[in-house]
């Protein structure tokens, strides 16, 4: 890949105080004009019943056993095999197009393999802007790696999608190895209006995943509330000079004028990053869409709303099978809600879902063409001793992630992370306590609605440690075989070049030690809800509101 | 109108919740029902603050309604426990408990006569604790507290078709004032509250109307001088000759309307609330 030409900052945009938003705002080369999105007909057309089974998710099994050979000894890859579709690789994605190799695998699989010295965390970038007031449009609502690591995509409240890739290793910039630069930005949602209810649809992008890369183009699924989109991120490096009909403007010629016939050449040109919307798939959630994931067949994948999940095929966009539904036909009988959902990374048929009471089902797909019932249940059986009113609040799982080996799952309430192996039902085999000193301040938190906020999880790439975020722009890790558990804070105060990150540590008792926050001193507002872990390094993306910071494992 | 004295008394009280959370989290002292008491108010507040949003959230408010629904079983299950009232202010009245059925807080009501003891006892069970902590918040804010209560508390009781509760509202034994209060407010809150979860669809599905909060749209609105226009409500018999014959039908939740239908039957409900001030204010 040749050099890109981007600018290296977040494009800042205005500030919208009203729903209107001007049209004049930079836009990559991939408005919706430029793609073929094949539009849905209007109400919901498609969403019927599956007939006796999901045809595309096929009944072959993903084991394990056909991990990606080699790649990553101590990382499980993170997907497994062939797939059965279009967008499946044909060579196991932790492989392919990954120009360095081995040297950084094994040291990755190292750690995996358990090392006892704690991971030393140094700032690696930031992204955004700096200034004291943030848009409301320009706060991060979600992150993800793609499966190389070597990109990351970000969305925001505002509907964009930033894009940032790595920097390839290069003798002229031999530091700025591991730097992520931006290298897409678009439009993904814009705000729509719902005329029956008056109700305005937000753009905010509520989850991004990306798909397996297959061929030179990147793909990618980003949802809202309602609609779920596919877009493809094409570079362009090329352009074809010399057309008969056309001018170089662009302009027609007249017929008269065209005295010789040429055959027009492809000359090169500065790289272009275009970004189309290739699929829309709309109309098929009531409820606002709290997940989207994609099946290890590369064919389908599932997004789910509070209420009802969905299974789309990634080629079919005017109809979606319908595999779970929670509505009681009274809704005044409603208890509880999905909360998350996500597949199996092995298995097709598998996924599970976690609910607004603290439990999780797993389902079958084989089993039934509707999911209703579970195959698994997992609830851990509540202590009577920590039971307060807010206990049901705070059991809400807010955010469900198979390990990258698929035997285990995580699940974040709002006080703990749990690990489950999924084959034990009844409790978790882990419980890490991320904030357990705001428990003596549920009622206040409640009372500022911070007990609702929806904390993210993520592993790293060899299911070692898992990683949260906190208040005041702290995030935890957990390394599991210790167990050693770190926090560390997000601020720009700690963001010099290879500055390394000193461990925060809130103080619980009375008496404060030097360096320590007290519970009272912490900054409500400064929440880390998204964060995400590259698939095979060490370097962590973490959002804090507006900006996005990058930290990498302190390299001797 | 009604709505809108709530909204300012709800303003303030919301202030002195603020500091009453803080007190709740740090002072051990706080006595256990008061402790449970600010915490369903909190939730009580926070739903109509919900309802009064254009596009509540639905997994905020499940969690919300099943913390008041846990805090008013817990207060049922106490009073069954106690039969006397807490209070001796009190006078209770000759009690018909009917052995509330189910622990679970039912959401279907029972049919037929039991359903109006159980609303009694309801009723009882709930003002004791409330009476309670007259001692410790202001009467402003008791006021408010208890109309906001005893407007929601039904909205969890739920709600079977309008045609149940009728019988009820016809007849009204011992509790004049209060009973009367509340099962107009329950009558209101009929729609009121099945829209609570039903109003989060976003979807143009034909049945959008029987979930559509439609209460909550034009509580606020002044239509006094439409009220002698109304068509018939779908909860009480019709008073207006001067409509069209087939506007009746037209009002019924179950069927396709428009946006018109909607208005008349807020005049509706609107009216009720004119009739709920006359209990309160005239006898």
């Amino acid at each position: 890949m040749g050099a890109i030409l981007k600018p290296r900052t977040l494009p800042r945009l205005r500030a919208a105080p009203s729903r209107s938003r001007p049209r004049s705002r930079p836009r990559s080369r991939g408005s919706p004009r430029h793609g073929r999105s094949v539009s849905p007909p209007g109400p919901r057309a498609g969403t019927g019943r599956a007939g006796p089974g999901p045809g595309p998710a096929g009944p072959r099994e993903r084991g394990a056993g056909r991990a990606a050979p080699a790649a990553a000894a101590g990382c499980g890859a993170r997907r497994a095999g062939p797939g059965a579709g279009r967008f499946a690789p044909s060579v196991p994605p932790s492989l392919a197009h990954r120009p360095f190799s081995s040297a950084v695998v094994a040291r990755a699989a190292g750690d995996g393999g358990g090392s006892s010295s704690e991971v030393q965390w140094c700032f690696l970038q930031v992204k955004g802007a700096i200034d004291e007031d943030v848009a409301e449009a320009d706060i991060i609502s979600t992150v993800e790696f793609n499966y190389t690591g070597d990109l990351l995509a970000t969305g925001d409240k505002g509907g964009r999608v930033v894009i940032f890739q790595r920097e390839q290793e290069t003798k002229s910039r031999p530091l700025s190895r591991g730097e992520y630069n931006v290298y897409s930005t678009f439009q993904s949602h814009e705000p729509e209006f719902d005329y029956l209810k008056s109700l305005e649809i937000e753009e905010k992008i509520n989850k991004i995943r990306w798909l397996p890369q297959q061929n030179a183009a990147h793909f990618l699924l980003s949802t809202n509330d309602k609609t779920i989109k596919l877009w493809k991120i094409s570079e362009r490096d090329k352009r074809a000079e010399g057309y008969n009909l056309k001018d170089e403007d662009g302009r027609l010629r007249e017929p008269f004028r065209v005295t010789e016939l040429r055959v027009p050449t492809l000359k090169p040109m500065d790289l272009m990053v275009e970004a189309s919307p290739r699929r829309t798939f709309a109309n098929a959630h009531t409820y606002h869409i709290n997940s989207i994931s994609v099946n290890s067949d590369y064919a389908t994948y599932l997004s789910a709303d509070d209420l009802r999940i969905n299974l789309w095929h990634l080629e079919v966009t005017n109809r979606s099978f319908n595999i779970v539904d929670i509505k009681p036909a009274n809704m005044e009988e409603l208890t509880e809600v999905i909360t998350a959902a996500e597949f199996h990374p092995h298995h097709c048929n598998v996924f599970v879902y976690s609910s607004s009471k603290g439990t999780i089902r797993l389902c079958d797909m084989r089993s039934a063409a509707l999911c209703d019932q579970h195959s698994k249940f997992f609830e851990e059986p509540e202590d009577p001793s920590s039971r307060s009113f807010f206990s049901e609040i705070i059991s809400s799982i807010s955010d469900v992630k198979f390990s990258h080996s698929g035997r285990y799952m995580m699940t974040r309430d709002y006080l703990s992370v749990k690990v489950w192996d999924i084959n034990m039902e009844n409790r978790p085999v882990e419980t890490y306590q991320v904030h357990e000193y705001l428990r003596s301040k549920l009622c206040s938190l409640y009372e500022n609605d911070c007990i609702f906020d929806k904390f993210e999880c993520c592993w790293n790439g060899s299911d070692s440690t898992i990683m949260t975020g906190s208040y005041n722009n702290f995030f935890r890790t957990f390394e599991r075989n210790m167990p050693r558990d770190t926090t560390l804070e997000a601020s720009r105060e700690s963001s010099k070049p290879r500055a390394i990150l000193k461990p925060r540590k809130v103080c619980t008792t009375g008496k404060r030690k030097k360096d320590e926050i007290t519970v009272d001193s912490l900054d409500f507002n400064k929440k880390i809800l998204h964060t995400a872990w590259h698939p095979m390094e060490n370097i962590i993306a973490v959002a804090a509101t507006n900006n996005l910071y990058l930290f990498q494992e302190k390299v001797n | 109108m009604l709505g809108r004295g709530l909204k300012r008394k709800l303003s303030d009280y919301e202030e002195s919740m603020a500091g009453l959370s803080s007190a709740f989290d740090s002072s051990r002292g706080l006595p256990y029902p008061l402790k449970r008491q600010l915490v369903l108010n909190m939730c009580l507040t926070k739903l109509q603050t919900y309802k009064m949003l254009v596009e509540p959230n639905l997994h905020r408010s499940v969690l919300i309604a099943n913390t008041v629904r846990q805090i008013q079983e817990e207060m049922r299950q106490e009073s069954n426990q106690q039969p006397v009232s807490i209070c001796p202010g009190i006078a209770p009245a000759s009690h018909s408990y009917t052995g509330l059925e189910s622990p679970g807080i039912s959401l279907q009501l029972p049919s037929g006569v039991g359903q109006q003891e159980s609303h009694c006892c309801d009723l009882r069970s709930v003002e004791d604790p409330i009476e309670n902590s007259l001692l410790i918040v202001s009467d402003d804010d008791m006021s408010s507290a208890i109309s906001s209560i005893l407007k929601d508390l039904d909205f969890v009781e739920d709600i079977s078709p309008p045609t149940c509760l009728v019988p009820t509202g016809d007849d009204q034994p011992k509790f004049p004032e209060n009973t009367g209060l509340k099962l107009e407010d329950d009558r209101q809150d009929l729609k009121g509250a099945e829209c609570v979860f039903g109003s989060f669809e976003i979807s143009n599905s034909t049945s959008y109307l029987k979930d559509l909060a439609i209460d909550d749209i034009f509580e606020d609105i002044d239509t006094s001088m439409y009220d002698s226009d109304f068509c018939c409500p779908p909860l009480m018999p019709p008073r207006s000759p001067s409509l069209a014959t087939e506007e009746p039908l037209k009002t019924f939740p179950s069927c396709n309307s428009s946006s018109a239908n909607n208005i008349q039957i807020c005049r509706t409900d609107l009216s009720e609330l004119d009739h709920i001030m006359e209990i309160l204010v005239g006898s």
